[in-house]
């Protein structure tokens, strides 16, 4: 089945800039797809040229298979939510709701029943005869969501709509996004560089590097089996240690870290090939750390492990988080839940030894330091 | 913006306080030379306007009494707004490619605005009559193309005034628009665009009503400037449809009448004057609509 909204094979460039290029994705109808990545990604060119702002250079955009880049921008019906409030100064609320209905010459009282829908949907009923001047940032980005959603546009696109908010309203607004998208059942397409915002809102996360998708999955997926080094270090925390790859079989790799103990069965991603450098990528979550003096047999039920010195210890209530330096002055973090065994008694100086169980730990082909 | 003033002006407590008296002093020669160059000669004007030849208000009888002092005025309020609306047609396009074009071009083309005020104002008008008399470059082309047979009447007369004086006023509207301009965020015609508003709507609907703090800052400089203007009326104009300025200069220069001059250029003053507190009442209005 062809997807509701089909990007295939994006590429944009600026005289020998590329910009973007290889970017397939397909869509489904009420699907709510984050572009996540890095500022200069390309992830903000990509949503540029689906609303018209950009042509690209090869490529195509298709929603229910026609194609719209021979379409300018006012006659695509996409709605769009911007990074600043662009909401129209000399009117209010109302006004701003009713903005795009005015433009289509839709009569009045459709308008009227319409703007009121979008009030309420939005919970701008105290303020709707007010000015954007007079709104509160929340509020302003609120407006904007209805005046995006009141002529129905079967795709929404939010330019990093949250990064003007401070942390508390931009979890309040999180929440507003999502509740409108399953009241509405519009098609999102969301840009943001917060990764925490995008495993909170979405159905899929695309992430951008270097103008390209590294990869494209649901949050879970993004984390559990990252595709590259870059996903596996802009998807939560994550540990990197430089080791050179000894052996491959199919999906697993034996590598060896820089003070020659040799670890099995890690997980391999990419072009992983034999007798080159790579990255080892551990979750801090997933390592245990204990005393080296209490138990130093290397490994036990297929558990890999290093030794390594503390270098500070902070205690955040539901974790622990320790700072640890390895052998080959390498700097990993490692969390512990609060109240789990092993890590009693460590103190800031102290040798202490970490492992982890095979299968947390994956490898890539790129280098530490690249 | 006035939406945040509002609750202030309402607020006593919320007031900055009262500058301190003690700076006076210091601004008392410069408030002196104002009022011995701007002040004082406009008293002085409106002294002899009551005084001379005789005191009285016989000056003004005759000025609302000469059928020529009235066609005169009407001269100078059509060429005046003729020429405010024409430059602000010509100069809203400009302002806005100066806020548009790619910043090389924009220097450049800001380049070209300015450096035509930096030229001498008598330069630039003469250059007008060479280009618009019966055997100049416009008639003989139009002549030579073959669209009219005859030269046009371009010089000596109000067209001449109207076009000279469009392109003297033309910086004069294009700066304060360009301000304007450049305060509305770029996002907000993409959003326009996205919300289904073509440019015609775009323009109607944002840029126009987003713009009309400059349009009216320009406006009312252009037409102001224009009700007093001198040099180019009396170069490109004909002897038979002065403007108000050219009849004060005739007035006193030719015929020496300092009281019926004083009573013109009053007039004149009083006049505008009383345009400027319209336009300020209806800014006043416009914001505070907003603002309510």
């Amino acid at each position: 089945m062809t997807p509701f909204l089909d990007i295939q094979n994006i590429k944009k460039t600026y005289g020998a800039t590329v910009a973007v290029q290889d970017v397939t994705l397909g869509i489904g109808r009420g699907e709510f797809v984050t572009f996540l990545g890095p500022s200069g990604s390309g992830k903000s060119t990509t949503l540029y040229v689906i609303a018209g702002f950009l042509d690209p250079t090869e490529g195509d955009v298709r929603i229910q298979g026609q194609s719209i880049l021979s379409v300018p921008s006012h006659k695509r019906n996409i709605g769009m939510v911007f990074q600043r409030y662009t909401l129209f100064p000399h009117l209010t609320v109302a006004e701003n709701v009713a903005f795009p209905l005015r433009v289509r010459r839709r009569p009045n009282d459709e308008i009227e029943r319409k703007v009121a829908e979008m009030v309420r949907l939005a919970r701008l009923e105290t303020v709707r005869d007010r000015l954007p001047s007079q709104l509160s940032g929340g509020q302003q980005q609120r407006v904007a969501l209805a005046r995006a959603l009141v002529y129905d546009p079967p795709v929404l696109l939010m330019d990093e709509p949250l990064s003007a908010l401070d942390k508390k309203l931009r979890e309040e607004i999180q929440y507003e996004i999502r509740r409108i998208h399953q009241e509405t059942g519009v098609t999102i397409l969301y840009v943001t560089h917060d990764q925490e915002e995008a495993l909170r809102l979405s159905d899929r996360i695309a992430v951008f590097s270097q103008g390209r998708i590294d990869q494209i999955g649901t949050s879970a997926e993004l984390y559990q089996n990252p595709a590259t080094r870059f996903v596996a270090g802009f998807v939560g925390n994550s540990d990197f240690l430089s080791c050179r790859i000894d052996r491959v079989e199919g999906h697993s790799a034996r590598i060896v870290l820089p003070d020659g103990a040799c670890v099995s069965g890690v997980r391999s991603h990419g072009t992983v090939r034999a007798g080159s450098e790579g990255t080892l990528m551990l979750r801090p979550e997933r390592v245990r750390i204990r005393n080296a003096a209490s138990n130093t047999t290397p490994s036990e039920n297929g558990a890999a492990g290093l030794s390594v010195t503390i270098r500070d210890i902070t205690f955040l209530g539901d974790n622990t988080h320790f700072a640890v330096e390895t052998d080959w002055k390498q700097p990993m973090a490692i969390r512990v839940p609060f109240g789990r065994a092993g890590a009693e008694g460590l103190a800031v100086g102290d040798r202490a030894r970490v492992d982890w169980v095979a299968e947390d730990a994956h490898v890539f082909a790129e280098s530490a330091n690249g | 913006m006035s939406s945040i003033s509002i609750p202030n002006r309402r607020n006593a407590a919320a007031r900055p306080p009262p500058v301190p008296s003690s700076g006076v002093s210091f601004v008392l020669p410069a408030l002196l030379l104002i009022l011995a160059v701007f002040i004082l000669p406009v008293v002085m004007l409106l002294l002899r306007s009551v005084t001379e030849p005789d005191p009285g208000l016989q000056n003004y009888r005759e000025l609302f009494e000469s059928a020529t002092v009235a066609r005169v005025f009407v001269n100078t309020f059509v060429v005046s707004g003729l020429v405010t609306a024409i430059a602000l047609l010509i100069g809203f396009p400009i302002a806005w490619l100066l806020v548009i074009l790619p910043k090389r071009w924009a220097d450049l083309l800001f380049g070209i605005v300015i450096l035509s005020m930096w030229t001498n104002l008598l330069a630039r008008t003469y250059a007008w009559m060479v280009l618009l008399q019966r055997t100049g470059i416009i008639n003989k082309t139009l002549m030579g193309l073959g669209l009219i047979d005859t030269p046009l009447p371009l010089v000596n007369n109000l067209v001449g005034v109207t076009i000279g004086m469009t392109y003297i006023m033309l910086p004069f509207i294009v700066l304060p628009l360009v301000t304007t301009m450049r305060a509305i965020e770029p996002d907000l015609l993409r959003a326009a665009a996205l919300c289904g508003a073509g440019r015609w709507e775009a323009f109607r609907r944002v840029l126009l009503p987003l713009s009309l703090p400059g349009i009216a800052a320009g406006g009312l400089l252009t037409f102001v400037m224009s009700l007093g203007y001198f040099v180019t009326p009396s170069l490109l104009g004909g002897a038979g449809n002065m403007m108000a300025a050219e009849l004060i200069a005739q007035l006193v220069q030719s015929l020496l009448n300092w009281g019926l001059g004083g009573a013109t250029a009053f007039a004149l003053l009083v006049l505008t004057l009383a345009l400027y507190a319209v336009q300020l009442r209806l800014l006043q209005r416009g914001r505070s609509q907003r603002g309510g």
